[in-house]
């Protein structure tokens, strides 16, 4: 059994090499424009938890005078760190239900017709995601400066964040992209974010470790967020850390290196019918 | 080659050669077969058994080289609708080591070609059904393909963006592009094929030029309609004209010989039962009478929609 389809032109010297990174480049340039093009997918995730530290600011204002309760000016800025990381979480999640897209509306098998990598198809349908990451660190920071939460590590406490928001929200778009490449559904991608949300709420995002006891406490000393979050927090309430700023990051890559292992095994699985 | 899909057939046994410069129509109902192939062709797909090169490259083996050379656009004009056609078109001339000077060249001269020039910084998600079409084949062209696939190209768009898509196909098969055509409507493949392969269940059933596929069923049909009662009456008389071809209930359908000549003999006979016509059409041979006298079915999207067995 044999099909042969023959080209006019036999000669192939005209054809154009194909050039990765600049492929890498124009993929992850597609995605953060279609994630920016989509605003209603993005603006309430990065207002709600702004409505989030608003009321918990009030609710919990006299929390920063108990016992072990980290120094800081005002409960608002103990929790910048965690608001930075629940806005992270919820455009991260939005930003990979659109390689799901990809799937459902065929965009996919365009990309994958094209001579480029497979992976560098995957990784640079985060690009949205990190770019987001970071523009909503730097828009909750200037927020709570205003309502007098300063990040008392300056410029090079609000790179750090940057950068850790940054590398979480390749994390969690990575776990987003794959739930995607599991069920090709743009729709389970966003039902699968409550679990984030209950991983976020198991760590130190809205309130300090050190305050919590038992089975709650143990669980949030392992979940990989609070050590994130952790490492944002202290940029902003004791000043810039070299050191803790590496833990942060070390914690950070692993998650991201973990999840983007996760979704390539799930792209190698779905493209195990493909040439 | 074969595809299955655990127990599902997809395709059966496709065996076909496309020769340099020609238009392939490939012609089947829905499910018969026809973009499993073109996936597979377009290595999206991997074959469950047999071989295939595309370009002169093996599907499984060289697979991207094989993408290297083809321009495909796939049956649901798969394009993002957050993005204009100019920056489509550069992403795409990227993807494929065009560089961007050229790229933007190649863009707006295929933008031009394909009427959209105006549309070009507009989004995606705003162009019609028929401007999207015209885009994805811009799109597919974007790296002067040697081989293209089109996998119904025309399907849902109106007769007027038909016509102007079909001009473009012609043109670019003109410039000496080999096109691979899969479409459900017999016209396009009788007027853009310079070969059609029919495909049904998994399996080519028939293959040739359009003009010999059609010589090869023989004769014209006639299809006759006449009152319920008189049915069983008039198939007698008329199954004495030529052989019974598949038809819609309530519905006689004969290949007549020698035509238009036998017309009058044929009303007078019916004339002499008493057997009232209500219609009388005489057609010559079309690619859906092919698909009739491979399958003993009529094709779906044909005129004669419905139409099974005599």
């Amino acid at each position: 059994m044999t099909v042969g389809i023959e080209p006019h032109r036999t000669a192939s010297a005209d054809l154009h090499p194909v050039r990765h990174l600049d492929a890498f480049v124009v993929m992850a340039r597609r995605s953060v424009i279609g994630f920016f093009r989509q605003p209603a997918s993005w603006i309430f995730g990065a207002a709600f938890p702004l409505l989030i530290a608003a009321v918990s600011a009030s609710a919990f204002a006299r929390a920063t005078s108990l016992q072990d309760f980290p120094d800081s000016r005002s409960f608002l800025q103990f929790l910048l760190a965690g608001t930075i990381l629940q806005g992270t979480l919820f455009g991260s999640i939005n930003a990979s239900t659109d390689l799901a897209l990809d799937i459902e509306n065929g965009f996919m098998d365009r990309l994958l017709a094209s001579p480029v990598s497979r992976v560098s198809i995957l990784v640079s349908r985060l690009a949205g995601a990190a770019t987001y990451g970071a523009g909503v660190t730097l828009f909750y920071v200037v927020v709570f400066r205003l309502f007098g939460a300063p990040v008392e590590g300056g410029i090079p406490g609000i790179v750090v964040m940057v950068v850790l928001a940054m590398v979480m929200a390749i994390g969690v778009g990575g776990y987003g992209a794959a739930v995607g490449l599991r069920t090709g559904s743009a729709e389970a991608v966003g039902n699968s974010f409550p679990l984030l949300f209950i991983l976020l709420f198991i760590s130190s995002a809205f309130f300090p470790v050190e305050l919590m006891s038992g089975a709650y406490r143990r669980v949030a000393e392992l979940n990989p967020i609070t050590y994130v979050i952790d490492a944002c927090r202290h940029q902003v309430l004791e000043g810039f850390s070299l050191g803790e700023a590496v833990v942060g990051l070390l914690v950070a890559v692993a998650f991201a290196a973990s999840t983007i292992a996760f979704a390539l095994l799930q792209l190698r699985r779905k493209l195990a019918d493909v040439s | 080659m074969q595809r299955h899909f655990g127990e599902v057939e997809a395709v059966r046994r496709v065996d076909l050669e496309v020769s340099q410069g020609e238009i392939y129509g490939f012609l089947g109902p829905n499910g018969a077969g026809k973009s499993t192939t073109v996936r597979m062709l377009t290595t999206l797909l991997k074959p469950t058994a047999g071989r295939a090169t595309v370009a002169g490259f093996d599907v499984a083996t060289s697979a991207h080289q094989v993408r290297r050379r083809i321009g495909v656009a796939l049956q649901d004009a798969a394009i993002d609708p957050l993005m204009t056609g100019n920056e489509l078109l550069r992403l795409q001339a990227t993807l494929h080591g065009i560089g961007r000077r050229a790229g933007r060249v190649r863009g707006a001269e295929l933008l031009e070609r394909v009427g959209l020039t105006e549309a070009g910084d507009r989004r995606v998600g705003t162009y019609s059904g028929g401007m999207r079409r015209r885009l994805d084949l811009a799109l597919s062209l974007i790296h002067e393909p040697e081989v293209l696939f089109l996998d119904e190209p025309t399907t849902g768009l109106d007769p007027s963006s038909r016509q102007n898509l079909w001009s473009e196909v012609r043109r670019l098969n003109a410039e000496g592009t080999t096109v691979f055509l899969t479409t459900q409507y017999l016209e396009e493949a009788d007027e853009l094929a310079h070969r059609v392969g029919i495909i049904d269940g998994g399996l080519i059933v028939r293959e040739g030029t359009p003009i010999a596929l059609k010589e090869a069923v023989g004769s014209p049909t006639l299809r006759l309609d006449v009152l319920a009662t008189d049915l069983d009456e008039a198939r007698t008389v008329m199954a004495a004209f030529g052989e019974a071809r598949p038809a819609r209930e309530g519905r006689i359908a004969i290949g007549l010989e020698n035509g238009a000549n036998r017309l009058a003999e044929v009303v007078r006979a019916l004339d002499e039962r008493n057997i009232e016509v209500l219609t009388m059409e005489l057609d010559a041979p079309s690619l859906d009478d092919v698909f009739a006298d491979a399958t003993g079915r009529r094709l779906e999207g044909a005129d004669e929609q419905g139409e099974a067995g005599p």
